[in-house]
């Protein structure tokens, strides 16, 4: 074997241990992470089948079984017919939730799109600044908006009533009044949507905007050309051409409707009546108020559930095979 | 695919047992040898976040550390939520510290991963002579002793008095009520409303969730009435004498006395509504006079803190037992985390010094008659009257499911007039029992 195909080798190997080095740092650290998320939802999965609180000692494997004992199914029957105060619980914040998912995603797109399109067409220094309002309430916390929200419906000092009064209607208690609503959802469940799309709207609309921009000009000129006015052009042209980031917008706004839990914890905590008490914090209140782990964990399953439904559903009715 | 999925549930309980926590077995306790006077001992107490609780754990601590140089106590506080929280995760896992301080009614839940109080320490017959029987109730599980308590949680009968207030209306300052038909009258001189009809100051805002469950269970007692079965396994919520206790808070709220659309738990909210002049006179435990002074320093109303009269009869009312010290059976210096429980919670200079600073009613009736309370606590001796009527509520599995998530929104609701009376004490009696399911 001469020296440079001695180097050759020495070179070649040299190169393959760092890359399996670099693999293995790199693939280790991911294993563990994942491993840990694995076993969340191991135990989370495992927790569902049995009457579960950590108040209790139970058996003698990680306290499961004892006066924790295995419930098989238990939990979900309960959660069909049962009569219990968290059977009921679980059904009023079910019909909620899907409440609060199906209201947001038509009201989301119907403001963020249009919206959208009108900035996308707007001057670029003007654009920049409203995208920049616009995406504001995005960069706000959950709390802090709750909050400024709160003070605004505030029955005696909120701004909203004040103008009700000067109009000389009649002012309303947004977040606790149970007996008003409209098209049988209650007012307190639309206050708290309408402080949620204030919040959200910026988001799906800087991802309409990257998506009008990615569309080629040309096809909307030539659409323009052939005779379609600017509202024929959007509903005909740019609203197809961007299906697939409506189908990913559909998706993510079902995703976190679905999740809502900070904004309607501060502004209601469920309130009045349970009216505005939805899964996550009918989970969490499960959880960590009255300790029922077991029964937080099957609800946590059926949320999972429900929501990988929506979203294949999703995938399957907006899905393009085409792309421009 | 059933057999993968009990492969996987087997694999996981496998791995989860080799990762898990120690739990001590049953009879099994952790070390309680008593270390050599010399030996350092360090303690960990965790408390829930409440500056003047913790204002006055300081100095006892620091006071015992003085007697006792071997050992150091490191208090560590947590928010109110994360404190429930830490305690689940903690337990289970055997991570907890030593000394923990539990709401006394939460101690019916935990006890199993709490130590029993040595006999040496205190019995149940002594703890029952030492404290007030609401207080102590909590801490007493199946006969056993698990803790001490600190305060008496009074939820019942006291209310914050707008002085201002009743002036300006014209009304006979101190009150001279003798029945609650009197409260009622005053109250209602001191509602305001705005042009368009909503009420802007509450006469009597007693529709708060703490409030409306201690004066329903206490109308339902006052009225020679149980909402414990015989034997207590069971709730009696539908009975004339509740009926007749759910009719008064109706009347009351049809005459006028507060809206409870607009004040309630989460709207108006008494203390916030009381200390900002929306309130004529606000129903709430006397905890709430601290918290009132600290968030509206700048509230220049002129108040009080007194007492309402029975319903009818005897004050009797029921209480939880109130925040308290018990310590973790992990611990292994139990014989140290003990002898400081001891002296924090029955010395009675400690004791004394500790409910002054913090604001609440003393759990010993000696510390609750002393000289030093009542000029530290004005409102104290004008509760001693009514503090022995006070009975412990009675250990139930949640206490506070019953309370926050079925006695008080359909008594809420009912007030609101969503549920009629009728509905209310049916779906109060058929929820409150299935928690024992």
């Amino acid at each position: 074997m001469n020296l440079a195909a001695s180097r050759n080798r020495k070179s070649k190997g040299g190169l393959a241990t760092s890359k399996r080095r670099f693999v293995t740092g790199v693939t280790l650290p991911m294993l563990l992470y994942e491993s840990i998320g694995l076993f969340v939802l191991g135990w989370a999965f495992v927790l569902m089948f049995f009457d579960y609180s950590p108040g209790r000692i139970g058996g003698s494997i990680l306290g499961l079984g004892g006066s924790n004992p295995f419930v098989g199914l238990g939990h979900f029957v309960e959660m069909i017919k049962g009569t219990s105060v968290q059977a009921n619980l679980f059904r009023i914040s079910l019909r909620n939730t899907l409440i609060f998912a199906v209201v947001i995603l038509p009201l989301n797109l119907a403001i963020t799109l249009p919206l959208a399109w009108l900035l996308e067409s707007i001057g670029r220094r003007f654009r920049a600044l409203y995208r920049t309002i616009y995406f504001l309430p995005v960069l706000t916390s959950s709390v802090g908006v709750a909050l400024i929200w709160m003070s605004m419906y505030n029955p005696q000092s909120g701004w909203i009533n004040a103008v009700i009064r000067a109009f000389g209607g009649t002012p309303l208690a947004w977040l606790s009044d149970p007996r008003a609503g409209f098209a049988n959802v209650s007012v307190a469940m639309w206050a708290v949507i309408l402080a949620y799309l204030w919040q959200d709207y910026g988001y799906n609309m800087v991802i309409f905007i990257a998506a009008l921009q990615g569309i080629p000009q040309e096809l909307r000129e030539a659409a323009l050309i052939d005779g379609a006015n600017p509202w024929q052009a959007f509903l005909k042209i740019s609203i197809p051409l961007i299906r697939p980031t409506i189908l990913f917008v559909c998706v993510m706004t079902m995703l976190s409707s679905f999740q809502v839990f900070d904004i309607i914890q501060v502004m209601t905590n469920g309130d009045p009546g349970n009216q505005t008490q939805v899964l996550m914090l009918d989970i969490y209140k499960s959880a960590f108020r009255y300790q029922n782990m077991g029964w937080a964990a099957a609800e946590s399953f059926v949320l999972f559930l429900i929501v990988m439904s929506v979203t294949v559903f999703q995938m399957r009715i907006l899905r393009t095979d085409w792309q421009y | 695919m059933n057999k993968k999925i009990l492969t996987l549930m087997l694999v996981l309980v496998f791995v989860l047992t080799a990762c898990g926590g120690a739990a001590p077995e049953d009879g099994e306790s952790a070390s309680t040898t008593a270390p050599e006077s010399s030996e350092p001992v360090t303690l960990r107490m965790w408390v829930h976040t409440n500056n003047a609780f913790i204002a006055g754990y300081e100095p006892i601590i620091a006071a015992y550390e003085a007697e006792h140089t071997n050992v150091d106590i490191q208090l560590e506080n947590f928010d109110y939520e994360l404190y429930l929280q830490t305690l689940q995760t903690a337990m289970p896992a055997g991570e907890e510290a030593d000394i923990l301080q539990l709401f006394g009614t939460w101690t019916a839940q935990y006890y199993e991963r709490l130590a029993p109080v040595p006999a040496e320490v205190m019995t149940v017959e002594d703890a029952q002579k030492t404290f007030y029987a609401a207080p102590i109730g909590g801490y007493i599980v199946k006969g056993v002793l698990y803790g001490m308590p600190q305060e008496f949680n009074m939820e019942y009968g006291g209310v914050l008095v707008n002085k201002t207030k009743f002036e300006a209306a014209g009304l006979t300052y101190p009150p001279q009520w003798k029945t609650m038909d009197d409260v009622v009258a005053d109250a209602l001189k001191l509602v305001e409303k705005d042009q368009s009809g909503m009420m802007t100051t509450a006469g009597f805002h007693f529709t708060a969730a703490d409030p409306t469950w201690a004066s329903f269970l206490a109308g339902i007692k006052q009225r020679g009435g149980e909402y414990w079965n015989a034997d207590q396994t069971g709730f009696t919520f539908n009975t004339p004498e509740a009926r007749a206790q759910l009719q008064w808070s109706l009347d009351a709220v049809t005459a006028g006395v507060v809206d409870p659309v607009v004040f309630n738990d989460s709207t108006n909210f008494v203390i916030d509504a009381f200390f900002q002049g929306m309130v004529g006179i606000g129903y709430i435990g006397s905890w709430a006079i601290a918290e009132g002074q600290a968030n509206f320093p700048d509230f220049k109303d002129e108040w009080e803190y007194i007492y309402l009269p029975s319903i009818q009869g005897d004050p009797v009312f029921v209480a939880d037992s109130g925040w308290g010290l018990t310590v973790s059976p992990n611990s292994k210096n139990q014989d140290v985390a003990w002898d400081f429980v001891k002296f924090i919670t029955t010395d009675k200079a400690n004791a004394t010094q500790w409910n002054i600073a913090s604001g609440t009613i003393p759990a010993m009736p000696s510390v609750a008659e002393s000289a030093e309370i009542a000029a530290a606590e004005p409102w104290v001796p004008k509760a001693l009257g009514i503090l022995p009527f006070g009975q412990y509520m009675g250990s139930m599995p949640d206490r506070d499911l019953v309370m926050y998530e079925i006695i008080y929104p359909h008594i809420l609701n009912c007030l609101q007039g969503v549920e009629t009376l009728d509905q209310a004490l049916e779906a109060i009696e058929t929820e409150a029992n299935s928690t024992f399911e």
